[in-house]
């Protein structure tokens, strides 16, 4: 606490804002506690349900259904409906298009209007990529 | 001069000895008089646990296939029951009297230096710091990272999904530690090595699973976190980079993802692993190459699993924490981008 006053000259703290140390460190160490704890309850239930393992490893022989992990699973989707190369370059053109994005949409925002649009959109594409995920899972 | 001033550390330490001498004699006579139970020849793990006699079929396999245990295992029930021959009983013997020690010593050395110098006790922590700061002058910039303010209106919880993503790649990176202790990347032996680590070694499924999910949660905090910096537009100037290094870090936990999936190496790991890579191979023009590049050959074999593993372990993670580097100190410098 001494150690923040004597700070405060080169940080002055105004009202819209609290100090670093210790306030927002002490927050912040809750919540590293409690995924500690969700951590530790993860490994416990693991011991219940263990993450196993399926049959060993055959290149001979191609199981009926092979899926990717979920992550993979609406690109996986996708990939059944459309051409190949299509589908492949798809989503690498839409991960170049979405880290240039700050290049392209430079305008700084005006109302928070903008941001609710920015979130409809999201949000329908969310649910698409759930959709697929889901329909691929169920398929 | 500095003989007389360390005397009484020396009596101390001496007498610390002299007693820790002492403490340890007994225990070290009956240390061979253990429990009959806990030395049965024959059995690899020393037959502590009972109702060991029926094995499943699966265990068995395991054990023929898994490296022997150490021929003293270290058994935590026995260590209970007080026939602990090997480590634990050591071990807890050092930390205990360790630490009885250094008390000790500090207490002779606090009042020792009370009485020579007649002044009040300044408090370790703060000597050590002061001592570190007459030579490298850390006070200043500790202080001006400590006090930095934090605005009230970064102090939502979706402003944290960030910060757990690093927790969970610090978790991932310890336990992926731990399970690399026992892991082996070799298509002949990894089906059984994480078979090991599931059926013998001690909370390795709990391991396994904080690894397995922890995983899986990076993957969505991920994409959280990406979201919600997407829907508050703070991708915006002057932040474009850090959008650009989080959008790096978000592609390369998919590939954590992708190169850990083939390690256990089952039917699931190998096919899912086959058809990602023909995937890769469809890109137009370099398709052929990134093929062969990730599976390290035509066809996915014991190359491609010794390369996922050195990308899953080495590769990644040096680029990860790189990245995370450059993301922090940039979120730092700009400070949490304010709502519009």
């Amino acid at each position: 606490m001494a150690y923040t006053q004597s700070t405060s000259t080169t940080h002055p703290q105004s009202e819209d804002s609290i100090p670093f140390y210790p306030d927002h460190v002490r927050t912040e160490a809750r919540v590293v506690a409690a995924l500690i704890v969700a951590a530790l309850a993860v490994g416990a239930l693991g011991l219940a349900f263990p993450v196993g393992l399926g049959a060993p490893a055959d290149p001979m022989e191609t199981p009926a259904h092979v899926k990717p992990e979920w992550y993979f699973l609406a690109l996986y989707q996708l990939l059944k409906f459309v051409p190949k190369t299509a589908g492949v370059l798809t989503p690498l053109l839409g991960l170049g298009l979405l880290m240039l994005w700050p290049f392209i949409d430079r305008r700084p925002d005006a109302s928070p209007r903008v941001s609710r649009i920015r979130f409809a959109t999201v949000g329908l594409f969310v649910v698409l990529l759930i959709a697929l995920t889901l329909w691929g899972e169920l398929s | 001069m500095t003989a007389i001033r360390r005397l009484p550390v020396l009596i101390g330490l001496t007498t610390l000895v002299i007693l820790a001498a002492f403490l340890f004699l007994p225990f070290s006579t009956d240390v061979q008089s253990t429990e009959p139970g806990c030395e049965e020849p024959g059995l690899l793990d020393a037959g502590c646990e009972t109702g060991r006699a029926e094995m499943s079929t699966l265990v068995a396999a395991v054990r023929a296939k898994a490296p022997p245990l150490p021929e003293k295992d270290t058994c935590l029930h026995c260590h209970l029951a007080g026939a602990e021959t090997d480590l634990w009983t050591p071990l807890l013997r050092w930390a205990l009297f360790g630490a009885a020690g250094l008390v000790f010593t500090y207490g002779v050395y606090r009042s020792a230096s009370v009485w020579r110098t007649g002044t009040p006790w300044t408090p370790l922590t703060r000597r050590t710091a002061g001592w570190i700061d007459q030579r490298y002058h850390l006070s200043e910039p500790v202080a001006k990272i400590l006090g930095k303010p934090v605005p009230r209106y970064a102090l939502h919880w979706w402003y944290c999904l960030g910060g757990i993503t690093a927790f969970l790649f610090v978790m991932q990176a310890v336990t992926g530690t731990m399970l690399a202790f026992y892991y082996k990347p070799t298509p002949e032996a990894a089906y059984a090595s994480i078979q090991y680590i599931e059926a013998e070694v001690r909370f390795g499924t709990a391991v396994r699973a904080v690894h397995h999910w922890g995983s899986n949660g990076m993957i969505v905090l991920c994409l959280a976190h990406m979201l919600r910096v997407f829907i508050m537009g703070a991708y915006k100037a002057p932040r474009e980079l850090n959008w650009v290094t989080g959008m790096l870090l978000l592609v390369l936990t998919l590939a954590f993802g992708f190169t850990g999936y083939l390690l256990p190496w089952d039917q699931r790991a190998f096919w899912a692993t086959t058809v990602g890579t023909e995937i890769a191979g469809g890109v137009p023009v370099i398709g052929d190459l990134a093929l062969v590049f990730l599976r390290g050959g035509w066809d996915v074999s014991g190359l491609t699993l010794s390369r996922f593993y050195g990308l899953h372990v080495l590769a990644l993670p040096a680029a990860t924490m790189a990245l995370m580097g450059l993301h922090f100190l940039m979120v730092r410098r700009l400070g949490v981008a304010r709502p519009v």
